[in-house]
């Protein structure tokens, strides 16, 4: 008799100290607000990854981009990749660091270094990428990051990307009409024979 | 009057069931609503772990390393960072030990509130749930200051972390904790000295620690039962023999040693060691250095096989790595903790109601990421 008393008491004792401290919680509900009305509100972009220094680190995890100019075709990132969602093709250009102007072929990086291949192919699966930066450490020219981070000013960070069909997040870098252009002009002769 | 026996019926939990913390799918033999036996069907999100990985190279292994234990990655990959520097002979900097022991117990106390969360969500509280996500959010941020992900992190390294430590780290932490500490008292007011809560979780699946020794249970579940064994102290890797802490063990305050509630109290106690073991660490973390002094150029081990342990916040996390002196691991086996705690639950849960066996399950704190692997 005395036990079935004591649990009642117990369990009100119990339940006014969770109600006393969710009612705090509720009194302070602009004070301590977590939560944001999503579409609507955002976190502030730069803030949200800020307070360190960005000059050094690459710390985003978002899109993966690559400036092409930049690009020499090591094919570092394609071997760096842990579930293979990089696709690189490669040509040899003709002449080491040289413009080529009908696919906008850039000879020379921002860097300073001449480019010996010509990149015909350059995919990223953005459906298959895991996010976990492997690919941008051993890239040499830098020229394949993730938005944001110290690439900011050119390619702003963004988090949404999300498209309707799902061959649009198979993104396509290389130069357009490239493959084409170089294919025709390493085998002219065989085209040719064909005709 | 003896027990009554009435005619059994099998009876279906999951794959797709908020309280079984994942795909797990659970055939419960029930006799009225008395459970006489269960069978969990795992494999689910089985994605070939460990086949996979003797595919790619030891640097690559580090991203599904932290797709295993999804809820404490900084651990995985502590482990297997541990275990692949054991087999080459490195040694690493004082400043990446800090960072290394900092992350893994931020990420400890970060599932440990997710299990204690979702656990009051199991049995039907769920403003602690809020409570904890919330603050476990903070701790995210975190984490995405560091190395800017904020879930599977492929934060350390072989040899080293990928990003030192950004600045006003030190300071961020220690606002954290000093926003922490008196949380962790709302929450025994609110969630673990509750009467319903007791009812639900005192004295029920009760796990003698002999049973849990011989189905190989480890971490807070071993603990719960009254064992004292913790291998950041038993059999200290890294730095952990530096920091003074207690290992907490269930004692059966309010039921029977190795019930539910002790399992659940350990976990508690343990977010307060953590904080302890944060606070000197962050106090002892050297200032200069380099975090990728000793990242190896090319990770090639010498042929040989090591097996090592650590311990991550479900328990006994374990590498066994075969070497053949290529650059891909010839053989990896990953010991997962919440796999042998997932197969003693049949035997602790014989004879409950099918109501507590929701109960158990949560209080064991599966992941099944890494029971599939």
């Amino acid at each position: 008799m005395k036990q079935y008393f004591l649990n009642i008491w117990e369990t009100i004792i119990s339940l006014s100290t969770g109600f006393g401290i969710t009612w705090v919680h509720m009194l302070n509900i602009k004070k301590g607000n977590v939560t944001l009305q999503y579409p609507e509100e955002k976190w502030p972009r730069p803030e949200r990854n800020i307070g360190f220094n960005h000059d050094d680190y690459n710390v985003i995890r978002s899109r993966l981009t690559v400036d092409m100019d930049d690009c020499i075709g090591c094919l570092k990132c394609m071997r760096a990749c842990p579930v293979d969602c990089i696709s690189i093709e490669t040509v040899k250009a003709e002449t080491r660091g040289e413009d080529i102007k009908d696919i906008g072929h850039v000879g020379i990086t921002s860097s300073g270094s001449k480019k010996a291949m010509v990149v015909t192919r350059f995919d990223i699966d953005m459906t298959e990428c895991c996010y976990c930066n492997l690919c941008t450490y051993p890239c040499p020219e830098d020229c394949i990051f993730m938005t944001g981070g110290p690439n900011a000013d050119r390619h702003p960070i963004d988090y949404e990307f999300s498209e309707y069909d799902r061959t649009d997040l198979i993104y396509r870098f290389a130069k357009k009409g490239s493959k084409e252009k170089m294919e025709a002009q390493m085998f002219p002769k065989k085209e040719k024979a064909e005709a | 009057m003896g027990i009554i026996h009435g005619e059994e019926m099998v009876l279906n939990i999951g794959p797709q069931h908020p309280s079984t913390h994942g795909v797990l799918r659970l055939k419960v033999r029930t006799d009225g609503e008395v459970v006489s036996d269960i069978y969990p069907v795992i494999g689910y999100l089985h994605r070939c772990f460990e086949k996979h990985c003797e595919n790619v190279t030891y640097e690559q292994v580090i991203p599904y390393t932290d797709r295993c234990d999804y809820v404490a990655s900084m651990n995985n990959n502590l482990g297997y960072a541990i275990t692949v520097e054991e087999l080459m002979g490195i040694e690493v900097p004082e400043k990446v030990e800090y960072i290394r022991i900092i992350m893994a117990e931020f990420n400890r106390i970060a599932s440990h509130l997710l299990a204690l969360g979702t656990y009051g969500l199991d049995v039907g509280a769920f403003t602690p749930f809020l409570y904890m996500f919330r603050d476990r959010e903070r701790i995210l941020d975190m984490f995405e200051l560091i190395c800017g992900a904020r879930l599977l992190y492929n934060y350390i390294w072989v040899g080293g972390v990928s990003h030192d430590l950004p600045k006003g780290f030190v300071e961020t932490a220690y606002g954290f904790l000093d926003y922490f500490e008196p949380q962790v008292k709302e929450y025994n007011n609110l969630l673990t000295y509750n009467k319903i809560f007791i009812e639900r979780t005192a004295d029920v699946g009760v796990m003698p620690p002999d049973v849990a020794i011989s189905y190989g249970v480890t971490g807070p579940n071993l603990r719960g039962s009254g064992v004292k064994w913790d291998i950041r102290k038993d059999e200290p890797y890294s730095i952990y023999n530096k920091f003074d802490f207690e290992v907490p063990v269930g004692k059966g305050e309010l039921g029977t040693v190795g019930d539910c509630w002790d399992r659940y109290w350990v976990r508690m106690r343990e977010i307060e060691e953590s904080v302890k073991i944060l606070r000197q660490a962050l106090k002892a973390l050297p200032k200069g250095g380099d975090v990728h002094q000793a990242i190896p150029k090319k990770i090639r081990p010498p042929k040989g096989s090591i097996y090592k342990r650590t311990e991550s916040p479900r328990g006994d996390l374990a590498y066994y790595i075969t070497s053949d002196g290529t650059p891909k691991p010839y053989r990896l086996k990953m010991r997962s903790p919440a796999f042998t705690s997932i197969s003693v639950l049949n035997e602790i849960s014989r004879g409950w109601m099918l109501s507590d066996v929701i109960a158990i399950l949560g209080s064991l704190d599966i992941v099944l990421g890494e029971i599939d692997r």
